[in-house]
């Protein structure tokens, strides 16, 4: 396909390309000047890197000695809650803030002090900041325009970029007279026209209701897939991450918690915080046993637990007794005879709730009523299930269920 | 629409009922409509019929002749002097948008407190009497006034200056120095809706501060900047008293002409049709400044 060969970042392609390569070179004779980093290897496959960065307004910290690595062409997703300094990290990356601490390297180079219009990213704003008095086409071509380049240059590019999200007739529209879904692809349209290599995108499908909202999701990462530029995308939905994102990287008060795939920080929390970001989660609370093996029991009020570790992990390592966190996700609990795994708890079934595809079992543990233990079961079309008041087995199988420290 | 007009008459009243209580609510808004009817639209409209009459030795003839409008035009002094105000009140509102675009830029440019007190300070002089402000600026601008002695005292000129005493240029200078904090107004009122995240947009997207500044934040302050035209046109050129104060002899302006035909001329039905005149080209002022106020509002 042509239109991705042309957007390609790479040095080979196109007369663009060449300038910002160009720009960078240039960048790093002014910048080496006043910045006290010297030019380190870039590590190849390694777009950008945050070393030890922090962030304050005045006395108040917003970011703590955050270090996240953006690799080339992946789709990077920063999830948290607000608060969380996810925006921080985005404003800081984007140039429209400067750190207080570490450093944020490009191709080796300390970029912190770096101004705006000179890093070669690009931004899809929160509320698109769409500017109101060109149309469409003015606002796709600005970057391209400010930068100088030909008449006949842009009028193919803004075609092509147009094309790409599919606003092909739209052109002479003014952002006023788009919905929402159209202005969120004129602002990616814009930001990815002068080829950046990577781009910034703010929770830019907040402002959309659920069911544009999921088109656009897979739109964008097909567009993502297309033009093979590394996207960092800031949302605080945990659904919307996991669809979107080839990684995640979980904050939460100024710190990051856990960077991994999806089924990982799904599955392998590393965190109390993780553990319970993630939908409905089971955290049985408990006191470590004895050390050693792939296996580490835990006391809890329900008897003892038998969990997996990974091999030098911080819990495979945690002294004896030490307060931690049995996790274990409610749709990896079975119940009835069949059921196989280490750990078997005895329950009285509390609330049944239907939800539609699957269905919910709150329980309660004889031994410790007032704990709860979460079951999602494959619901059934002859409604066989558990009932209120039932008596049942909960099993789960030791490599279900992890240890997280509490 | 006239007051209350989009009110519904309270359903469950029945037919006759309703149409008393819609009189009662005419009744009611009557005094609103009653008081710019009075004070307002009569006095212009008094105005326009006194423009079609005429005056015979000092007495009024009531009976409608356009002779005025035809004096206007064909008369070889009023022409010239009409041309010549709209260039000077044209050349004062480019002089104040000038001036007062840096000042309003700079004041969005401070954060917070300080913002609004320096707009304030701006604006004070605005509470000032006119009179007082006028003869500050004549003694500023006068033969012996601050102007020539400071240039005098400093051996820039030999002997005063009289490019700025009791001419066009003074009238120019002073309702400049009187009309800037008019300007001032809605250009930073224009500048302050210009959204923060629309200059971070563009400096994202590769953009100089002066390419920032020139294809974004001046065509966004642009309807501000229209409207201060139109309000300092209009102002200019509906004032008398500071070309007669600081004009002399030959700063003659169109307000003076109307001026003299209430007083010394003793011929109100040509004043009245020379305030019509000029009440048209104050209309088409504020429409116009309307229109291109508008143009930059897309959202």
């Amino acid at each position: 396909m042509t239109w991705v060969r042309r957007l390609a970042p790479h040095p080979a392609h196109g007369p663009s390309c060449l300038t910002f390569h160009l720009a960078t070179r240039r960048q790093r004779r002014s910048y080496s000047s006043h910045c006290f980093t010297g030019v380190t290897m870039a590590e190849p496959g390694i777009l950008l890197r945050l070393r030890s960065v922090s962030k304050s307004y005045g006395s108040t910290p917003i970011l703590y000695d955050v270090n996240l690595d953006v690799r080339d062409g992946e789709f990077l997703t920063i999830l948290g809650p607000s608060g969380s300094g996810k925006t921080t990290i985005l404003r800081l990356i984007g140039g429209f803030t400067t750190p207080s601490g570490g450093q944020i390297l490009l191709d080796g180079t300390n970029i912190a002090a770096m101004p705006i219009n000179r890093r070669p990213f690009n931004t899809v704003f929160q509320d698109y900041a769409l500017f109101p008095h060109l149309t469409v086409q003015a606002n796709v071509a600005y970057g391209l325009a400010v930068r100088g380049t030909s008449a006949a240059e842009i009028r193919r590019r803004v075609t092509d970029a147009l094309e790409l999200v599919q606003l092909g007739p739209l052109g002479e529209r003014y952002p006023a007279q788009l919905s929402g879904g159209q202005r969120q692809r004129v602002a990616l349209a814009r930001a990815i026209i002068c080829r950046p290599r990577l781009i910034l995108l703010d929770e830019p499908l907040a402002a959309l209701d659920v069911e544009l909202r999921r088109q656009m999701q897979s739109f964008l990462k097909s567009v993502q897939t297309e033009i093979r530029t590394a996207f960092l995308f800031v949302t605080h939905d945990q659904e919307e991450a996991i669809a979107m994102a080839d990684r995640i990287c979980v904050m939460s008060a100024g710190r990051i918690q856990q960077i991994g795939s999806p089924h990982e920080v799904y599955y392998r929390p590393s965190c109390e915080f993780v553990a319970r970001f993630f939908g409905e989660n089971n955290l049985l609370p408990g006191r470590l046993g004895p050390l050693g093996g792939a296996i580490r029991s835990l006391e809890t009020k329900l008897g003892v637990l038998r969990c997996s570790v990974e091999e030098h992990s911080e819990m495979a390592t945690a002294p004896a007794g030490s307060a931690a966190f049995a996790v274990c996700r409610p749709e990896a609990i079975q119940f009835g005879e069949n059921a196989r795994g280490e750990n078997r708890v005895e329950v009285r079934v509390g609330q049944v709730s239907f939800g539609g595809a699957s269905t919910m079992i709150v329980a309660h543990p004889i031994a410790h009523p007032a704990q709860a233990l979460r079951m999602l079961l494959p619901s059934r079309s002859d409604g066989a299930s558990l009932a209120a008041g039932d008596s049942a087995t909960f099993t789960f199988a030791a490599d279900q269920c992890r240890l997280v420290p509490a | 629409m006239p007051l209350g007009a989009g009110m519904k008459a309270p359903s469950h009243l029945a037919g006759e009922d309703q149409s008393a209580w819609r009189l009662g609510r005419w009744a009611a808004a009557a005094p609103a409509f009653a008081v710019p009817l009075c004070l307002i639209l009569a006095p212009i409209a008094l105005f326009l019929a006194y423009s079609f009459f005429s005056v015979d030795h000092g007495n009024v003839v009531y009976s409608p002749t356009i002779a005025n409008y035809v004096r206007f035009f064909t008369d070889p002094i009023f022409l010239p002097i009409f041309w010549q105000t709209l260039l000077l009140c044209l050349a004062v509102a480019i002089l104040c948008v000038l001036f007062a675009y840096p000042v309003a830029y700079f004041l969005t440019s401070l954060r917070g407190r300080r913002r609004y007190v320096l707009l304030v300070l701006l604006l004070v002089p605005l509470l000032m009497s006119y009179v007082i402000k006028i003869y500050a600026v004549r003694s500023i601008l006068g033969g012996n006034g601050m102007l020539n002695r400071t240039l005098l005292a400093l051996g820039v000129i030999d002997k005063p200056l009289m490019l700025f005493v009791f001419n066009l240029n003074a009238v120019l200078l002073t309702l400049t120095v009187l009309l800037i904090p008019f300007a001032v107004l809605p250009i930073f009122l224009s500048l302050e809706r210009v959204p923060r995240a629309l200059r971070h947009a563009s400096a994202d997207l590769g953009a100089s501060q002066a390419q920032t500044f020139w294809r974004i934040t001046f065509p966004l302050s642009f309807p501000g900047v229209a409207s201060a035209m139109s309000f300092v046109f209009v102002l200019a050129i509906g004032d008398f008293l500071t070309p007669q104060m600081v004009g002399g002899q030959s700063g003659f302006t169109f307000g003076r002409i109307i001026y003299s035909q209430f007083g010394m001329a003793y011929n109100w039905p040509f004043g009245a049709a020379l305030s019509v005149i000029l009440a048209a080209v104050v209309i088409l002022a504020i429409s116009l400044g309307g229109r291109f106020g508008r143009r930059g509002e897309r959202t």
